[in-house]
């Protein structure tokens, strides 16, 4: 008995250098180890629900957060729950994602711009994913991963847009700042001995 | 419960538009475009002490590039009206959300009858202004002292042309009720203003089904004869149940819990702290919940209940 029906022609299949993705990243050092990153862009808001500003410089202070933004202040959403919530960080390459509609699990494509979700620290080249656990440098700031971030209903309902499954495990990262210093935009990243 | 955007704006523009009211502008800083809306929308102004006010967009939906806001001083009011008056100014930072909208305009009709009183315009306003763009026939009754204490009269002119009905009491005119007309399913009445005239004009549309009567209110009903009970709350998903003593609201209760919940007026007016529930007799008490809803749905700032009920948290 044959439970698979065998097709005439054989599968073709997307060689992964060659797919929207694939063709990007294979252009770039990367990799769980020997990458390098980028920052690309600073955002922090003053309080709850308040637009995200970009900045050009920010200091980062051990223990607390980005100088001026809403968990350095305490007036975070989720500011009363404690949590690791000094610094976070998010993927350019997930916004290049969303905004091919990779994976297709909306209507289309959504354009995110770097200030619309609500992460601190836009990135580039820096798997998030790996670094829970990890000491890493964003310029003279010493970083350590402490969880992932999860999507929440409250980002798809500020936006106005349907992000909350597509954000699904890549939704960035939660750092808490072992050394302060100054941030800024081009500042490289790179992944320190644990 | 929607969360929305909270935007630093600038004053671009601001004047009188009658003697107790000012007409602002804002825009966008740094963005051309603000967030979309619709008629009968509204945006909530915050204080510096963290307060927020409602104030509804009079302006042209279609128009992305600015939020039109009346704000009439109100020397009885709670102090936010005060406030603009004695501190927005041209280049002022106005920090405003998104809009809402809990007073949407229907299509269902093939005519409509708007009915403002005194600031109540703003809302409607905007309403006339779609109903033009989109060619439908309306009628637009404007209820104020005299034409000097009519605020956005010359925009209304504009806006409604031979439409315009204005009934100023100095002059002698009172709105007569009566001009509305008998029934009619195609007719939509929105209607905004002080409770008097509200009252007035509800007590005469005997036979009109709720379908086709919209009104946004000030303030929430004032009943001197309810006199709040304590009653116990239960959250849903975990079973955990709190007193909700008579002198404070659920809100109250479930934000001493540690509880973040979102809201604005907490007059039962705005629409923010509207939440789900399951079983329970509820008082309802707010003016946003449309009759079909109130089976499972209430305000968590006003809302009360018999005994007890469970949430949908």
């Amino acid at each position: 008995m044959n439970f698979y029906s065998t097709p005439k022609m054989p599968p073709t299949m997307t060689e992964a250098f060659e797919h929207p993705a694939g063709s990007v990243a294979a252009k770039s050092a990367g990799g769980a180890t020997h990458w390098l990153g980028k920052l690309l862009h600073i955002h922090i808001a003053p309080s709850a629900s308040y637009e995200m500003e970009e900045l050009q410089e920010a200091q980062c202070i051990a223990g607390r957060g980005i100088m001026g933004d809403r968990y350095y202040n305490g007036t975070g959403t989720y500011s009363p729950k404690p949590d690791v919530r000094e610094v976070t960080l998010f993927e350019q390459e997930v916004l290049d994602a969303l905004s091919r509609n990779d994976p297709p699990m909306q209507n289309g494509s959504i354009v995110l711009e770097p200030k619309d979700h609500r992460r601190n620290l836009t990135v580039v080249g820096v798997p998030l994913n790996h670094l829970v656990g990890r000491r890493f440098r964003v310029g003279e700031v010493v970083l350590r991963g402490g969880r992932l971030n999860f999507p929440c209903k409250y980002l798809e309902e500020l936006l106005g847009a349907p992000v909350f499954l597509p954000l699904y495990n890549r939704s960035g990262l939660n750092c808490s700042i072992e050394i302060g210093g100054i941030l800024r935009p081009g500042d490289q990243i790179e992944l320190l001995d644990s | 419960m929607t969360a929305r955007l909270i935007m630093k704006l600038r004053v671009e523009n601001i004047r009188h538009t009658a003697p107790e009211v000012l007409h602002l502008e804002l825009v966008h800083p740094q963005r051309p475009v603000l967030p979309e809306w619709t008629a009968g929308a509204h945006v909530d102004l915050r204080l510096p002490d963290g307060r927020i006010r409602q104030y509804s967009l009079c302006g042209d939906p279609l128009d992305r590039s600015r939020y039109e806001i009346a704000i009439k001083r109100e020397m009885n009011g709670r102090g936010g009206s005060i406030w603009a008056h004695e501190n927005l100014q041209e280049g002022s930072e106005a920090h405003v959300s998104a809009p809402r909208n809990n007073f949407p305009l229907n299509n269902k009709g093939e005519r409509y009858i708007l009915i403002a009183g005194g600031i109540g315009i703003t809302p409607l306003l905007a309403m006339a202004r779609s109903l033009r763009h989109s060619g439908r026939e309306f009628a637009f009754h404007y209820c104020t002292r005299s034409n000097v204490e009519a605020p956005l009269l010359d925009e209304l002119v504009k806006v409604c042309g031979e439409n315009l009905h204005c009934w100023f009491s100095k002059e002698g005119k009172r709105f007569e009720p009566s001009v509305i007309g008998p029934y009619t399913s195609g007719t939509q009445i929105y209607m905004c203003g002080p409770q008097g005239l509200l009252d007035s004009v509800v007590s005469s549309l005997s036979g009109w089904p709720d379908d086709n009567v919209h009104i946004e209110a000030f303030q929430m009903t004032s009943d001197e004869n309810f006199k709040p009970e304590p009653f116990e709350v239960t959250l849903a998903s975990t079973g955990e149940t709190f007193l909700v003593p008579a002198d404070k609201s659920m809100l109250d209760v479930l934000r001493q819990h540690d509880f973040l919940m979102s809201s604005s007026c907490e007059i039962g007016l705005c629409g923010s702290c509207e939440c789900g529930y399951r079983d329970g007799v509820v008082i309802h008490r707010d003016k946003v919940l449309p009759t079909s809803k109130r089976q499972d749905r209430l305000m968590l700032c006003v809302s009360r209940a018999r005994v007890s009920v469970t949430l949908e948290l």
